[in-house]
């Protein structure tokens, strides 16, 4: 599942990177040439120390519900377990089931744990797995996608077959549902809860019951104002050290990095790196940075328009400089990426050396105005009326994206107008096609939270009844639609993987999203704190399971 | 008098009854709800079909208007798109910090903004100079700049004051409030010192106090019965908009000092068009603005009955 995500922006400033005290997992990063200084940590060392509160700020502002099944926030992972769960090197690992795999091409069977306990006690049961499971597979959640393959008919689609077994069945193999059983579209969650609470479930009032490490307490969410969070004594993976987890929001950039750094906020996980040398400076804590699957792109919204032409997002592709573009908008915490499927999200993937062979093989963006402004010319297209370009209001990130392609596109003698819109109108862009009148392109920031690499260009790509939900531009190529279905329904890794590099070496030149930039997970953390996940991973799992004092 | 007053009433239910229908037709008629209402999820057809009909959006405007009212005469506000809640619950306690911090400001201009105007009028000269050289830097800074400065200076440089939200308890909450105070009454306190100044100037001009100091009359006796008397209702006037105003401008401080205030409310609201939470918001700084214009026409009328004879309801 890919979201649109955005970053609050705030005060751009440089400095020189000073990172010190984290010891974990780490591996250099180079591929963005310049800034091989940038080491990645995924995660802190756990911590041994108890702590009684940390206060945890949320930049992406309060969410709208709690919800496993209708939302993704940083909240949720530490209150509801997935099945399996996702690693901070973003491998897979058993978790409330202790083993999930096909035993056949169209049948899965989910062994569960029989020691797993809800908040208030009761133990968690096939029933409930099955019944969190076809929450998640109800077209009204937001990933059902991930269950396209099982058999339509939930009640015969997810079945208990026994008091810790579940099996799902299939209508053919899908390569694809293990990856995502490790994200929040397997959450486990109270049967009993659900039915009685019906659709309030994860709202202020309706409260939750899952089986995560800390507990949503009645009571726990004051909406507009905070959300308290209280360990789970009895967590089937060891209590957290962390008595009282406390959320507030800050999506104010400026506030945030002050507040950071004087120590009033322990932590907060995406925080902007415009204010990369705040962070880096004196204060409460240290910035760490992380590995992600993040990126910042944009695409077509229109078949009609010059942006729906290959050739034209080529040459805007070749008159970008992708070094300029890091050194600007990211503050240097970036990459050059070279397509739409970032490394990060297979390295940890069965068949991961057939995907890095596929992405190694794809050709590196470069400047080369020439060759732009000659595929601008060929193009054959009519540019007397400029292209518009929408960009979220209000985000100096995207402000400055817009701005760079409007400069690249000058160059090449493609005339492109910026269309700033407020938040709620450039949601509504994403699925009310009257709010992509007018529009040519849109930039975004997006990643994916679980491994997996069909998803994303899937929603591109496809044809519009194969998921392609954002295929606004009509694109259509039955040999890449054959092997993306090829690799989807592959029954063994490297089948799905050699599909996948087959099907990415058309539609990569295409350039579907042009990608400008790979970023990474930034987290600022208290000195006195530690253990949390710090990859995008945070997404999926439990991040603050290990946190607490040095 | 009592004539009087049931006019200035009934001209300020007439207003208020205006700005809602104004403030619940606008709000309608700009941004899409569904996406606030979908609450993160992906909408397809099927729920948004399904939230236009909870929400009653096909429904001509006016019958959504007239059961929005009704409702709210009874007081049912509506629920909140985004929180699901009723938005009484997200409101009242922002409204409660926001008027912690406008109470405090308001302190804070009367005892620095009157109190130099006060100061500048009586004794002239230097002091005078002074203050007029001071109000004029207060009028040229807006509050987000001298927020940036209390924050880098009081906060973080010399750490005597905290930099974000807006504490528990009186003392912490009190301690909280100081900085994003004083960053609001900056502006207002100029202003304010500028009317005073100028007004008592005018009365202290004025023929009637010449002849008061010619008969002898203590100055103190002079400034109380006459000046400040006959100065209080254009102070008053700006004093009762002045105060409005805070309201509408503390979402300025409150997101600066990341306190939940019902300014900042608004702020995060419009931004997800949770259309229930900004018409409220709106309609309750409205109804400040007016209520408090006309409390400070009433007591203007009764210190001074001749001075707003002719004036206005709001």
């Amino acid at each position: 599942m890919k979201r649109i995500g955005l970053l609050a922006g705030s005060v751009a400033c440089v400095a020189a990177l000073a990172l010190t005290g984290c010891t974990a997992d780490t591996e250099a990063a180079t591929e963005g040439g310049g800034f091989a200084d940038v080491t990645l940590v995924d995660a802190l060392p756990a911590a041994t120390q108890p702590v009684d509160e940390v206060t945890w700020a949320i930049v992406e502002g309060e969410p709208a519900t709690l919800n496993p099944a209708s939302s993704a926030n940083l909240i949720i992972p530490n209150l509801c377990d997935n099945l399996l769960t996702l690693q901070p090197d973003f491998s897979i690992e058993p978790g409330v089931a202790t083993s999930a795999e096909f035993v056949d091409p169209v049948t899965f069977v989910i062994t569960l744990r029989d020691d797993v306990t809800f908040w208030d006690g009761t133990p968690v049961t096939a029933e409930d797995v099955v019944f969190s499971l076809r929450q998640s597979m109800n077209p009204l959640s937001q990933w059902y996608g991930a269950f396209a393959l099982v058999v339509p008919d939930a009640e015969a689609g997810i079945v208990a077959t026994g008091p810790h077994e579940v099996t799902v069945n299939f209508v053919a193999p899908d390569s694809t549902f293990r990856d995502a059983l490790a994200g929040q579209g397997s959450a486990v969650m109270q049967k009993a809860f659900g039915e009685a609470v019906g659709d309030a479930v994860g709202t202020p009032d309706g409260g939750l019951m899952c089986t995560g490490p800390y507990k949503l307490e009645d009571g726990g969410w004051v909406p507009g104002s905070e959300i308290t969070t209280t360990a789970n004594e009895d967590y089937w993976g060891g209590a957290p050290l962390v008595d009282t987890l406390t959320y507030t929001f800050v999506s104010d950039g400026s506030t945030l990095a002050t507040a950071l750094t004087q120590g009033e906020i322990d932590g907060a996980i995406n925080v902007s790196p415009a204010s990369r040398a705040v962070f880096e400076g004196d204060g409460a804590g240290t910035l760490v940075v992380g590995p992600s699957t993040a990126s910042y792109s944009f695409g077509p919204v229109s078949a009609t328009s010059a942006a729906a032409n290959p050739s034209i997002r080529q040459a805007l592709s070749l008159a970008i400089d992708r070094q300029q573009y890091l050194d600007t908008v990211v503050n240097g915490l970036g990459y050059v990426q070279k397509t739409i499927v970032p490394e990060f999200s297979f390295q940890s993937m069965d068949g991961a050396s057939i995907y890095q062979a596929g992405y190694d093989a794809l050709e590196a963006p470069e400047v080369d105005i020439e060759t732009a402004k000659q595929l601008v010319e060929e193009s054959g297209e009519d540019l007397s009326t400029p292209l518009v370009i929408a960009v979220p209001a209000g985000s100096t990130e995207f402000q400055q994206t817009a701005a760079i392609i409007q400069s690249a596109g000058a160059q090449i003698g493609l005339d492109i107008e910026i269309d700033a819109m407020q938040a709620s109108d450039f949601g509504a862009l994403f699925y009310d096609p009257s709010y992509r009148e007018g529009i040519d392109f849109v930039a975004t920031q997006g990643y994916l939270e679980t491994p997996g690499v069909l998803g994303y260009p899937s929603l591109f790509l496809l044809p519009a009844e194969l998921g392609g939900v954002f295929n606004w531009s009509g694109y259509a190529n039955a040999e890449v639609t054959a092997h993306m279905q090829a690799a989807r329904t592959a029954t063994d890794a490297e089948t799905a993987a050699n599909e996948f590099v087959a099907a990415q070496e058309i539609f990569a030149p295409d350039m579907l999203q042009v990608t400008l930039a790979g970023t990474y997970q930034l987290t600022y953390l208290n000195s006195d704190l530690t253990g949390v996940t710090t990859s995008i991973a945070a997404y999926s799992s439990p991040w603050a399971l290990h946190l607490g004092g040095e | 008098m009592i004539r009087t007053l049931l006019g200035r009433l009934g001209g300020l239910l007439l207003t208020l009854l205006l700005a809602s229908i104004v403030i619940f037709s606008a709000l309608l008629l700009t941004g899409d709800p569904i996406a606030a209402l979908a609450g993160g999820a992906k909408p397809n057809p099927e729920l948004i079909a399904q939230i236009r009909a909870e929400y009653n959006l096909d429904d001509p405007i006016w019958s959504r208007y007239w059961e929005w009212l009704t409702g709210a005469l009874q007081g049912d506000f509506g629920r909140s798109f985004v929180y699901k809640t009723d938005v009484m619950t997200l409101v009242a306690p922002r409204f409660a910090v926001t008027l912690q911090l406008v109470l405090l400001t308001v302190a804070i201009i009367l005892i620095f903004g009157v109190g130099s105007g006060v100061l500048a009028a009586i004794r002239g000269g230097a002091v005078d100079r002074t203050v007029t050289v001071l109000t004029a830097l207060g009028m040229a800074l807006p509050t987000f700049v001298v927020a940036i400065l209390l924050i880098w200076i009081f906060a973080k440089t010399l750490g005597w004051f905290p930099v974000f939200g807006e504490g528990e308890g009186f003392w912490d909450r009190l301690w909280h409030l100081i900085l994003p105070a004083v960053s609001l009454a900056v502006l207002f306190n100029a202003y304010i010192s500028r009317v005073t100044r100028s007004s008592l100037v005018a009365q202290l001009h004025s023929e009637h106090v010449d002849t008061a100091r010619v008969r002898g009359i203590p100055r103190a006796r002079i400034f109380g019965a006459h000046v400040f008397r006959n100065a209080s209702p254009q102070i008053l006037a700006i004093a009762g908009t002045t105060i409005a105003g805070l309201f509408a401008a503390s979402a300025i401080a409150e997101v600066a000092f990341g306190i939940g205030g019902i300014g900042s409310l608004l702020v995060q609201a419009a931004a997800r068009a949770d259309l229930p939470v900004v018409q409220i918001v709106s309609l309750i700084l409205v109804t400040i603005f007016v209520v408090l214009n006309a409390i400070a026409d009433l007591i203007s009328l009764l210190i001074d009955p001749s001075s707003v004879a002719g004036g206005s309801t709001a």
